[in-house]
C-alpha cells in the first residue's frame, strides 16, 4: 500500500515537472492554457451580461480576478520568435510590442477594476471596458483560425 | 505539307487567333450604358447610413494608419487591401470633387455598385464587392449615395492598384464578369418566411456582401453557390474563414438573439469568436445597426443548415 502510494506520488511529480518543463520550453502552449481561463471566465461573466444567468457579485468578483491573474501571466509569456504550432499570435506583435504590452497591461487593469464592482448597473459597462481590450488585441494581433 | 499548306495553315490559325483576341475584347467590353433608368427617389439619409454600415464600407475604404491628419471615422480610402491577385487602395467615398464622389452623377453610382463599371468606363476588380452589392434594390443605391454626398469632403488621392499586368487584368475582368455574375439579381424575398428574415437574407447577401469571404470560390474565383457561406480559407493567405451554417446545431450560438447580442457586444458580452480576421472591425461596423436589423440577420443565419 504504502509503495503504491509512493509509486503514485512518483508518477504524479513526474508528470508535474514534465508539465513545467513543457510550459517553460513553449511560452504559446503555456499562454494558451492561461488565456483558456480567460476564456472559460469570460464566457461566465458574458452569459450574465446578456442575461442567460442572474447578476452574482462574488461570481464577478472570482472570475474577474481570475482573468486579471491569468492576463499577467500570458503577457509575460510572449518572448521573440514564439508564434510556434497552433500558435494564431501575428508577427505585428513583436513588430508593435510596446502597443501590445499596453493594450494587456489595460486589460489587466480593466479586469481588476471589474473585480470590485459589486452592483449590477456597474456591471456592464465594466465588463464592456475589459471587453474592448480583448478585442483591440484580437482585431489587431490574432489570426484567423488554422 | 506542301510549304503553301503550311502558309495557308500558319495564316487560319493567326487568323483564327487574331478573331479570338477580337472576340475577347469585345466579350470584356465594360457596359458604359445607364445601368436602368432611375426611379425617382426621394434620398433617406437614415437608410443611406445604415445601409453604409451594414456593408461596413469604413472598412475597406478607410485611410491608411499611417495618413496623418485624415479622420479614421469617414471614408477617404486609400489603406491598402491585400488580395491574392494584388494590393488595392479603395477609394475616397467622401463628396470631394477631385478626389472624391464629389463629381459622381447617381448613374454613375448605380453604374459602379451594380454592374462594377467606373465612370470612366473601366471595369473595377471584384475586390470591390460589386458581385453582391448588385443585388441591392435602386432606391438602396440612392440612399446609400446620398448619405456619402452628405458627409464632410476629404482631399485624399488613394494610390493605384498594385496589381501585375493591371490594364490587360482589368480588361480581363469583363471576361471573369460574365462567369462571376450570373444567377443576377434583383434580390427575391420568399414569401414563406418571415419579414425579419427576408430582410436579414437581404442586407447579409446584399449590402452585407458576406459571401465574399465566408463562400468558397473556385479555381476562376468564382463563388461556389452550392456551399455559400459555408466557410473556406482566408482570403489574405493566412488561415480559415468560418462556416456560417448550423450556427446553432454546432453550438456557436444558442439561438437567434444569442446571435444578435453577439453582432452588437461582441467582446464586450464576452463573445470571442467575433474577432480576428478583419471581422472585428466588421462587428465594429454592424453594431452601429438599428438592433432589429442585427436580429433580421440573425434570424437568416441561424436558419443555414
Amino acid at each position: 500500500m504504502q509503495m503504491r502510494s509512493l509509486g503514485l506520488f512518483a508518477l504524479a511529480a513526474t508528470l508535474g515537472a514534465a508539465s513545467v518543463a513543457l510550459t517553460a520550453d513553449d511560452p504559446a502552449a503555456a499562454r494558451h492554457e492561461a488565456m483558456e481561463h480567460v476564456g472559460d471566465a469570460m464566457k461566465t461573466l458574458g452569459a450574465m451580461a446578456r442575461g442567460q444567468a442572474p447578476f452574482a457579485a462574488a461570481t464577478v468578483k472570482q472570475n474577474a480576478t481570475t482573468i486579471a491573474d491569468r492576463l499577467g501571466e500570458a503577457a509575460s509569456l510572449f518572448p521573440a520568435g514564439s508564434a510556434t504550432g497552433t500558435s494564431r499570435a501575428k508577427p505585428e506583435i513583436w513588430a508593435n510590442k510596446a502597443d501590445f504590452d499596453k493594450i494587456m497591461a489595460d486589460g489587466k487593469a480593466a479586469a481588476t477594476a471589474l473585480a470590485a464592482v459589486t452592483d449590477e448597473a456597474a456591471y456592464r459597462p465594466a465588463l464592456g471596458a475589459l471587453g474592448q481590450n480583448c478585442k483591440a488585441c484580437h482585431d489587431k494581433y490574432r489570426a484567423p483560425e488554422k | 505539307m506542301s510549304r503553301r499548306r503550311l502558309s495557308r495553315t500558319a495564316a487560319a490559325l493567326a487568323l483564327s487567333g487574331a478573331a479570338a483576341a477580337v472576340a475577347c475584347w469585345l466579350a470584356s467590353a465594360p457596359a458604359t450604358g445607364p445601368a436602368s433608368t432611375l426611379p425617382l427617389h426621394r434620398p433617406d439619409l437614415a437608410n443611406g447610413q445604415a445601409l453604409f454600415h451594414a456593408g461596413s464600407c469604413l472598412y475597406c475604404h478607410r485611410p491608411p494608419e499611417a495618413a496623418a491628419g485624415l479622420d479614421p471615422a469617414l471614408p477617404s480610402g486609400g489603406a491598402p487591401f491585400h488580395t491574392p491577385v494584388g494590393t488595392f487602395y479603395p477609394e475616397n467615398l467622401t463628396p470631394d470633387p477631385e478626389t472624391g464622389l464629389g463629381r459622381w452623377s447617381e448613374t454613375d453610382f448605380v453604374r459602379a455598385m451594380a454592374r462594377g463599371v467606373s465612370p470612366h468606363g473601366r471595369h473595377y476588380f471584384p475586390a470591390f464587392p460589386y458581385a453582391s452589392f448588385r443585388f441591392m434594390r435602386t432606391e438602396d443605391l440612392l440612399d446609400l449615395r446620398a448619405y456619402l454626398m452628405s458627409l464632410p469632403r476629404v482631399r485624399s488621392q488613394p494610390r493605384a492598384a498594385d496589381v501585375p499586368l493591371a490594364a490587360l487584368a482589368r480588361r480581363g475582368v469583363g471576361l471573369w464578369k460574365r462567369i462571376g455574375l450570373r444567377g443576377g439579381p434583383p434580390f427575391v424575398p420568399d414569401p414563406a418566411r418571415s419579414a425579419s428574415w427576408n430582410r436579414g437574407a437581404y442586407l447579409a447577401n446584399a449590402p452585407g456582401h458576406c459571401g465574399e469571404c465566408h463562400t468558397p470560390r473556385n479555381l476562376l474565383m468564382v463563388p461556389d453557390v452550392s456551399r455559400h457561406l459555408a466557410g473556406g480559407p482566408h482570403p489574405a493567405g493566412e488561415g480559415k474563414v468560418p462556416s456560417l451554417r448550423g450556427l446553432v446545431v454546432r453550438h456557436r450560438y444558442k439561438d437567434a438573439a444569442d446571435l444578435a447580442l453577439a453582432l452588437q457586444f461582441g467582446e464586450s458580452y464576452g463573445y470571442d469568436k467575433l474577432s480576428s480576421g478583419g471581422m472585428g472591425a466588421i462587428q465594429s461596423n454592424l453594431a452601429r445597426l438599428p438592433a432589429a436589423d442585427l436580429r433580421a440577420i440573425a434570424d437568416y443565419l441561424v436558419s443555414l443548415e
